[in-house]
C-alpha cells in the first residue's frame, strides 16, 4: 500500500513537472545594449508580458554592436536564430530581402488595443513593403549637435541652442563658430564627427547631415547623389573645415568631445548618459540648417521577429506588447519613439532627466521632420566600395569633386 | 592425427587473450591516437573537404541558398575581379616586409640573449611578452600611438626635428606601420626558437675555430649560420604562412585602409564571407590562398634543401 502511494505521488509529480515544462516558454531576444538601465527597463517590460502570458519568460541576450549583425547572421545560418531581436536601419533591407524576417503585420494589428495607425508613417517607411511589416521601430533617434557650453563661453560665442532660437544656426555659422572655438581653445577642436569615427565606420554619419542640409542625398531611386552639386558643396565645406580651418578633428587624430577635447559633436540622445561623467556644462541643439532648409537626419532601430524562430507567433505577440503605447512611453527615456501620441506628449518631453524640456522639444521636432539615414539591400558592399574612395577624399590636396565622382562610379553598379 | 586431436591442438587456451600481441598493440595505438584523429577529421579534414565544395557554389550565408557554379568563383577572382590582384599584391608586400625583418631581428636578439649574463631573463621576457599579449589590445595601443600630430610616435620624432607622417592614413606608411608593429609583436617567438637552436650548438666548434684564429664574423658565417639552417627553414616557413594569414592586426589597426592599402588576402576573405555573406566566393578565395601558401612553402623548402646540399 505504501509502495503504491509512493508510486502514485511520484507519477503525479512527474506529470506535473512535465506539464509545467511543456507550458513554460522562453523567448530569446538579442539586443546590442549591455547598459544596466536599458536591460532593467527591458526586463520590466518582459515581466509585464506575464500578465497575459504567465508562463512566458523573455531572455535578453547582449551582442556588442560592432559584431551584432554578423553574429546574428551566424545564428540564423547555424539554424539557431533568436526568436526576436533589435535591428539597425542599415541591415534592415538586406535581412528583409533575404526573407529571414517574419511579416508581423497581421499579429500586431490583431493585438488587443494596438494602435498601428499611431506609428509615424515616415518612421515605418524602412520596415514596410506593401502590406508586409518587417519590424516596429523602437528607436527613431535624430542626430543632434552636442556642445560644450564652457568652450563656447570661453570663446565669447552664442551656443548653438541660442543661435537656433534666433534662426541663425546654419552651415555657414557652424563653420564660423567651429573655427573661432578652435582658435579660442588651443590644442582642441571646434567639432568632432560622431564618436570620432567619421573617417571610418561612421562615414555616413559624418557626410549625411551636411549633404541633407544642402538638399542632397547619398543615393535615391538607384542613382548616386554624391556627385551632385549639393553634395559636392556640402562635402567641400567639411573638407575646408578639416584642412583649411583645422576646426574638425582630422583623420588619424583623436579629439574626444566627451573628454572635453572638442567643442561640438554630432550624436544621438542615447549618448546623453555619458554626459554626467564629462564634467562640463553642455546642451543639445538641432543640426545646422543649410540651403536645403532644416533636414534632420535620423538613425533608426526596430524590433524584428526571425522567420526561422520556433516561436515566431509568440514572439510577434511580444513585439505588439513591447511597442504598445504604455511601453513605448517607458522606453522613450532612452529611445525616442515612433508613436505620434507619445512623441507629442509632455511625458516624452520630460522623459529624460539629463536633457531640459526645451531641448527635448527640438528632438521631438527633429523626429517628426527627419529622414532616416540611407540604406540599401547591398549596404555592406556599397560601404566597402565607398571606403577607399572616401579615404582618398580626406587628404589636404584632394579634389573633392573628383573624389565624390569616384565614389559614385564605384557604387553605382550596386545601387 | 584424428580430427579431435587436431581441434584440441589448435584450440585457443581458455585464459589466452582474444587478440594476438601484434593486433593488441595496433588497437592500443589506434585508441591512443583516436582523440586527435577524430578532432582532425571533424575540425580539419572535414571543413577542408567542405570548403572545396563550397568554393564551387554561389552560397549566401543569410538566405542559405546555394547554387552550384563550378569554377566560376575562381574564374571571377583570377580573371575578372580587379580587387583580387590588388589584395594579393598587398599580401605579398606584407610578407616581403615582415618575414626578413622579423627573422633578422629575431636572430640579432637571439645572438645577444643566448649567452647568460645578468638580466638576460628580464630581456628575454620583455621581447617575448608581446607574443602573449592580446592581438587586439596590441593593435589598439599602437593605433593610439600612431595618431597624426598628437601621436606619441610623432611627438617623439618632433623632438629630434622630424615631421612624422600620418601613419595610418597614408597607404604606404600604413603598410609600413602594420608590418613593423606586427614584427615587434611576433619577433619574440622566433627569438626563442633561435635561442634554443643556438644553445644546441656545441661550444667546441666555436672554441676550435677561435683557436684557429677565426674572427667573430667568420665563426658566425661559417659555423653558426649553417648549423642554424634547419631552424631558419622552420622559422621562414611558419613566418611566411603567418604573414599570409594575418587578420586581427589589420582588422583592428586599419580595417584594410586607407584606400585599400592594407587590404590583405585573409581580411578580404573575411569581408566577402562575413560582411557580404558570400560564403562560396570567400571559400574560393580561401582555396587560392591555400594554394599560394603551399606553393611558397614547397619552394622555400626545396630551395633551402638544395642550398644545404
Amino acid at each position: 500500500m505504501k509502495a503504491a502511494r509512493t508510486y502514485l505521488t511520484a507519477s503525479a509529480l512527474a506529470i506535473g513537472l512535465m506539464s509545467t515544462s511543456a507550458l513554460a516558454e522562453e523567448l530569446r531576444f538579442t539586443v546590442w545594449s549591455g547598459n544596466e538601465a536599458h536591460l532593467k527597463m527591458l526586463n520590466g517590460i518582459a515581466e509585464s508580458f506575464k500578465a497575459t502570458h504567465p508562463d512566458v519568460t523573455v531572455k535578453f541576450e547582449t551582442i556588442p554592436p560592432a559584431d551584432y549583425t554578423q553574429k546574428l547572421t551566424f545564428q540564423i545560418a547555424g539554424g539557431n536564430p533568436p526568436d526576436l531581436g533589435w535591428m539597425m536601419e542599415d541591415a534592415a533591407p538586406t535581412f528583409a530581402k533575404a526573407a529571414v524576417l517574419m511579416d508581423i503585420g497581421p499579429s500586431v494589428k490583431a493585438a488587443e488595443g494596438y494602435d498601428f495607425g499611431d506609428l509615424s508613417q515616415a518612421a515605418m517607411g524602412l520596415w514596410q513593403d506593401g502590406d508586409k511589416v518587417y519590424g516596429i521601430p523602437f528607436s527613431t533617434s535624430p542626430f543632434m549637435i552636442y556642445y560644450n557650453k564652457a568652450m563656447f563661453d570661453k570663446a565669447g560665442l552664442d551656443d548653438p541652442l541660442a543661435l537656433a532660437a534666433k534662426g541663425e544656426w546654419n552651415m555657414d555659422k557652424f563653420q564660423e563658430v567651429a573655427k573661432k572655438l578652435t582658435e579660442a581653445n588651443p590644442g582642441k577642436w571646434g567639432f568632432e564627427f560622431k564618436d570620432g569615427e567619421g573617417y571610418a565606420s561612421r562615414v555616413m554619419h559624418a557626410l549625411m547631415p551636411p549633404i541633407r542640409a544642402y538638399g542632397g542625398d547619398a543615393w535615391a531611386n538607384g542613382e548616386c547623389g554624391l556627385d551632385k552639386p549639393e553634395a559636392i558643396a556640402a562635402v567641400t565645406q567639411l573638407h575646408d573645415m578639416v584642412f583649411k580651418d583645422k576646426s574638425i578633428v582630422p583623420p588619424g587624430e583623436q579629439g574626444d568631445y566627451f573628454s572635453g577635447n572638442s567643442a561640438m559633436t554630432i550624436n544621438q540622445i542615447s549618448r546623453a548618459s555619458k554626459m554626467p561623467e564629462a564634467g562640463f556644462a553642455w546642451g543639445i541643439a538641432p543640426l545646422p540648417a543649410g540651403p536645403g532648409g532644416e533636414s534632420p537626419v535620423i538613425g533608426q532601430a526596430a524590433i524584428v521577429v526571425f522567420d526561422q524562430g520556433k516561436q515566431k507567433d509568440l514572439a510577434a505577440e511580444f513585439v505588439a506588447h513591447m511597442t504598445n503605447k504604455e511601453n513605448v512611453a517607458t522606453m522613450a527615456q532612452f529611445f525616442p519613439p515612433a508613436r505620434k501620441s507619445v512623441l507629442e506628449t509632455d511625458t516624452f518631453i520630460n522623459s529624460n532627466k539629463l536633457i531640459p524640456a526645451d531641448q527635448m522639444k527640438n528632438l521631438s521636432a527633429a523626429i517628426s521632420a527627419g529622414k532616416v539615414l540611407p540604406s540599401h539591400e547591398k549596404s555592406p558592399q556599397i560601404f566597402a566600395a565607398m571606403a577607399p574612395r572616401i579615404d582618398g577624399l580626406w587628404k589636404a590636396d584632394a579634389n573633392v569633386e573628383d573624389s565624390l565622382k569616384a565614389v559614385c562610379a564605384a557604387i553605382e553598379p550596386l545601387l | 592425427m584424428t580430427e579431435t586431436t587436431l581441434q584440441q591442438a589448435t584450440a585457443r587456451p581458455k585464459d589466452a587473450p582474444w587478440l594476438s600481441l601484434k593486433y593488441r598493440e595496433m588497437l592500443e595505438a589506434w585508441l591512443f591516437i583516436s582523440p586527435t584523429l577524430i578532432g582532425f577529421l571533424i575540425f580539419f579534414l572535414g571543413p577542408l573537404i567542405a570548403i572545396v565544395y563550397y568554393s564551387m557554389t554561389e552560397w549566401n550565408l543569410l538566405t542559405q541558398q546555394a547554387t552550384f557554379v563550378g569554377l566560376d568563383n575562381f574564374h571571377d577572382a583570377l580573371f575578372v575581379n580587379p580587387d583580387f590582384w590588388h589584395v594579393v599584391r598587398n599580401s605579398v608586400i606584407f610578407a616581403l616586409g615582415l618575414v626578413p625583418l622579423n627573422m633578422a631581428l629575431a636572430l640579432s636578439l637571439a645572438l645577444a640573449l643566448s649567452r647568460p649574463f645578468f638580466g638576460v631573463v628580464f630581456f628575454r621576457t620583455v621581447f617575448f611578452a608581446p607574443v602573449i599579449t592580446s592581438a587586439i589590445a596590441w593593435a589598439i595601443v599602437w593605433k593610439f600611438l600612431l595618431q597624426g600630430e598628437a601621436g606619441a610616435v610623432n611627438q617623439m620624432l618632433a623632438w629630434v626635428g622630424i615631421d612624422g607622417p600620418n601613419w595610418l592614413r597614408e597607404p604606404n606608411w600604413a603598410m609600413a606601420a602594420v608590418i613593423v608593429t606586427r614584427v615587434i609583436k611576433m619577433v619574440g617567438l622566433n627569438m626563442i626558437l633561435y635561442i634554443a637552436a643556438l644553445q644546441a650548438i656545441p661550444r667546441d666548434y666555436e672554441e676550435a675555430a677561435r683557436l684557429e684564429g677565426a674572427s667573430r664574423w667568420q665563426i658566425f658565417r661559417m659555423i653558426i649560420w649553417p648549423l642554424l639552417a634547419p631552424t631558419t627553414l622552420v622559422i621562414m616557413v611558419i613566418t611566411t604562412i603567418g604573414s599570409f594569414k594575418v587578420f586581427d592586426h589589420i582588422y583592428q589597426m586599419t580595417g584594410g585602409g586607407p584606400e585599400n592599402g592594407t587590404l590583405v588576402l585573409a581580411y578580404y576573405i573575411y569581408q566577402q564571407g562575413f560582411e557580404f555573406f558570400d560564403v562560396g566566393y570567400a571559400s574560393a578565395l580561401a582555396m587560392i590562398m591555400f594554394v599560394i601558401v603551399m606553393v611558397l612553402t614547397v619552394v622555400q623548402v626545396t630551395v633551402r634543401r638544395k642550398g644545404m646540399e
